[in-house]
């Protein structure tokens, strides 16, 4: 019988083709559909804050930079990892970043909680020329980022894209996109209160490059690097122990 | 070229360069503001350029029907040379990269040649340059001989190959300016995905109208592991990039998937990319050229056909051992790991099914360095799918993961895998191709195999000990229960493995120039081939190994 | 349709898939009167000609 049907199938190239996708598409289905309810299931984080248009585009030049080549963001549930890094990283953290940035290798150390491990200062410095600040480093430099102006015209189309695949941003956010980013570097403005009200009071406003009179792209990779882990207070809160890693070797 | 094209396909090859060089023009309008304006450009130019090759052939005599008498392998030919320079172009970027690494000034004071940027062009260009290409090349060959049909028409061939390569360019060039997706081997953007979704489509229904004409009613296996690459990487590259662009003015997007769905979707695809991009297609390459090198049948064909449904069916499943300890489900992580444990058995059963196909021609192995390019790509597949098994492990994975062991298993495969079965299939091809008796320089082939043999293992090796230390290092603890190493001491750690991988890739390298050179030379040497059979004379075979 | 129903769907039917499936595929790759077909294949690609 089934002798049969498989003859059938290969005489027709069609059928074999559907055989084939029926044969492949049941993993990804049976692995994934699951998780598209996983919110059900998921922590709760009614403190979430979302990305400010400035430090959106500086995850957007964390993005184009290939940055997620060298650093993970993604602190897995292992005792060393914990105390190297910080709490582990839970699944809500991530839910409005699109795409994630999880990465799969650390040429470099993870950075899901290096917001304010730093200075300001420090970072510049660091992305200037890293070896400046960590002699042993292999980081590329990125002196340019300093000298290089900002984007901001057409942050409203980012924002508006961005709530296009679910990222709750308001009509009111979409609109001041482009003087929210800008206020968010220059403390001394008019838009500042616009900010804090929009994003939330423990959002930080301030020149990160160190310098007002022009709004940089280290402005906001620096806003960027500096609000990772510091969304949400969730994983603070976690009081699941992690796991000791496993040791084979001892 | 254009002289094997009909009439009417050399209308349509007309109107689809006209039709792409617009769409070219009207993106560089739209993006003007934006990086965007760029790719527009360089679409338009290629439009273009296609434009003129058309234009300038296009009086030629047109072919006769004697030519459906003949295999049609034009389009063969081009996309084995296509394949060989990005080969080298990606091998290059690749050893550039590995020496950033180690000295990390390596790089100009300009964006593009930071290592953030690099990497990609290296990625996509030996993936999908070089073994995209060598993929289309082969199993165009491949279909028609065992089909015993010749291609429906002309001009979906050429229309596959050079779309195909016209992605890559925008791709690769992409990644220079600083346009892509950050989703690991799916970097490119929105419209060079949509393009690739159109060239893909046309490779699917020429593939499956050839099989359509076959003149045996049964398919010979080869084809089913060329078409299940054909079709699930189809299925694989549309479900990853979903995304929504900025706007049409803009090169970026987002992608629709959110944190966790998006990790999942992403090694779901990231994972199938390894199985049927670099394992399926090329075992479909490894079930028609080493039985025809060989000149023996291959081992068993039952085994075959079972470990093509164990492949197909369980690679699917075990996406998720790329995010072992993280914040996806457990039960998710769990189901990855066991499947792919069980993963083993069929890949087993491939690697053996090419070992035992040589069972008895050991000699001709020792002598033949073509049929020991295709021997050692399957001990090597062996070896990598036992690691990647291994790897999957969750306690395994704890240390491996993060770190250069997990290059070190990627390369085993893609070096000791893809590239060596490509050679070997190169090296067996080219002579039919253009109707030589056998390469320009057997002596050289030789030495592309052991340059390519010592670079692979140099790289593994290196990559072994610096994964493993890494890993180690970072959970070390002291006696008072504190970390005992800093980051930044394991990175000390790793600078004489990051020297000795950045070696065992040039070696790489020097080899495939090598091979190019002498695919060059042969197809200019003189010496035809007098009979026009298909596979190499034992005589051949024999000289080759002098 | 819950989270709950999804992974239990999972949990269950891709067992039942996956043990008919490769039932399926043993059944076919040994049929004695496949041999014949499978011989054939196995040495068709050795036949020396180049025309379709």
């Amino acid at each position: 019988m089934s002798e049969f049907f498989h003859r059938k199938l290969e005489r027709s190239a069609i059928g074999f083709v559907l055989a084939i996708i029926a044969a492949a598409s049941v993993g990804g289905i049976v692995e994934i559909a699951p998780l598209f309810t996983i919110d059900e299931t998921v922590e709760a984080a009614p403190d979430m804050r979302l990305y400010t248009p400035l430090e959106l585009a500086g995850r957007n030049i964390y993005v184009r930079e290939g940055c997620y080549a060298c650093h993970s963001q993604m602190i897995r549930t292992l005792r060393d990892e914990v105390d190297r890094y910080g709490p582990y990283s839970l699944a809500v953290e991530s839910k409005n970043d699109h795409p994630m940035l999880w990465g799969s290798k650390r040429t470099g150390p993870d950075l899901a909680r290096v917001g304010d491990k730093y200075g300001d200062a420090w970072h510049v410095a660091h992305l200037t020329y890293p070896r400046d600040v960590v002699p042993e480093s292999n980081m590329p430099a990125y002196r340019w980022l300093a000298r290089t102006e900002l984007r901001i015209d057409d942050l409203s189309e980012h924002l508006a894209a961005q709530r296009m695949v679910g990222v709750p941003y308001t009509d009111e956010m979409v609109k001041d996109a482009r003087a929210d980013a800008y206020a968010q570097a220059n403390p001394d403005t008019d838009g500042v209160p616009g900010v804090m009200q929009r994003y939330g009071d423990e959002t930080q406003v301030r020149a990160f490059d160190g310098v007002t009179s022009q709004l940089t792209e280290m402005d906001a990779l620096v806003a960027y690097l500096q609000i990772l882990g510091r969304l949400t207070d969730a994983a603070h809160k976690n009081t699941a122990a992690p796991e000791t890693s496993p040791q084979p070797l001892d | 070229m254009i002289s094997t094209l009909t009439r009417t396909e050399r209308f349509l090859a007309l109107w689809i360069s006209m039709a792409v060089s617009i769409c070219g023009l009207a993106l560089a309008i739209a993006g003007r503001e934006d990086p965007l304006l760029i790719h527009g450009l360089l679409i338009l130019l290629f439009g273009l350029v296609c434009s003129y090759i058309v234009m300038f052939g296009y009086e030629e005599k047109a072919p006769g029907t004697e030519r459906l008498s003949l295999y049609y392998d034009e389009p063969i030919k081009a996309g084995v040379i296509f394949a060989m320079i990005w080969a080298v172009f990606g091998m290059f970027m690749g050893v550039w990269v590995a020496a950033q690494l180690a000295w990390p000034d390596l790089a100009f004071d300009a964006p593009w040649s930071g290592l953030g940027r690099l990497r990609p062009t290296h990625t996509t260009g030996v993936i999908f340059g070089f073994g995209g290409n060598a993929l289309i090349a082969t199993s165009f060959h491949v279909v028609q001989r065992t089909s015993r049909a010749r291609l429906p028409d002309q001009l979906s061939s050429w229309f596959v190959l050079v779309g195909y390569n016209m992605y890559c360019l925008i791709a690769v060039s992409g990644y220079l300016l600083g346009i892509t997706q950050s989703k690991e081997y799916a970097e490119s953007e929105w419209y060079a995905d949509i393009w690739l979704v159109l060239v893909w489509v046309t490779y699917f229904v020429l593939y499956i109208r050839t099989l359509a004409r076959r003149k045996e009613p049964h398919i010979y296996v080869a084809n089913w592991y060329f078409l299940a690459f054909i079709l699930v990487v189809a299925i694989l590259h549309i479900v990853n990039n979903l995304a929504v662009p900025v706007s049409l003015g803009h090169a970026k997007s987002y992608t629709v998937w959110p944190g966790v769905q998006d990790a999942m979707v992403q090694w779901w695809y990231g994972h199938n990319a390894v199985a049927f991009f670099l394992t399926s297609g090329f075992l479909g390459m490894l079930y028609y050229y080493l039985p025809v090198r060989a000149q023996r049948p291959i081992f068993s064909y039952r085994l075959s056909i079972l470990s093509f449904w164990g492949i197909t069916f369980f690679y699917m499943w075990a996406g998720s051992h790329h995010l072992h300890y993280t914040a996806l489900p457990d039960w998710v992580q769990t189901l990855g790991m066991t499947f792919s444990i069980m993963l083993l058995v069929p890949s087993w059963a491939s690697a053996g099914n090419a070992l035992l196909t040589l069972n008895g021609a050991w000699h001709r192995v020792r002598d033949d360095a073509t049929l020991r390019f295709m021997m050692i790509a399957a001990v090597f597949y062996g070896l990598s799918t036992f690691e990647g098994s291994f790897m999957a492990i969750r306690p395994v994975n704890s240390l491996s993961h993060y770190t250069d062991w997990t290059i070190g298993h990627v390369h085993a495969g893609a070096l000791g895998w893809v590239a060596l079965i490509t050679f070997g299939s190169f090296y067996t091809l080219v002579p039919v191709l253009w109707k030589r008796r056998q390469m320009y320089s057997p002596a050289l082939i030789e030495w592309h195999f052991w340059l390519a043999l010592a670079g692979t293992l140099i790289y593994v090796f290196a990559m072994w000990n610096s994964g493993i230390i890494q890993g180690l290092m970072w959970r070390t603890y002291t006696e008072e229960d504190t970390l005992a190493y800093s980051f930044v001491d394991s990175l000390k750690a790793m600078w004489p493995y990051y020297v000795a991988r950045a070696f065992g890739g040039l070696l790489f390298l020097i080899g495939a120039i090598i091979c190019l050179y002498n695919i060059l030379m042969t197809i200019r040497s003189p010496d035809k081939a007098e009979s026009r059979d298909d596979v190499p004379h034992p005589a051949d075979l024999a000289l080759a190994g002098e | 349709m819950d989270h709950e129903f999804w992974v239990v769907f999972s949990k269950s039917w891709g067992l039942f898939y996956l043990i008919a499936m490769a039932v399926a595929v043993v059944i076919y790759a040994f049929w004695p009167s496949n041999r014949r077909r499978f011989d054939k294949a196995k040495h068709s690609v050795l036949e020396r000609e180049d025309e379709p």
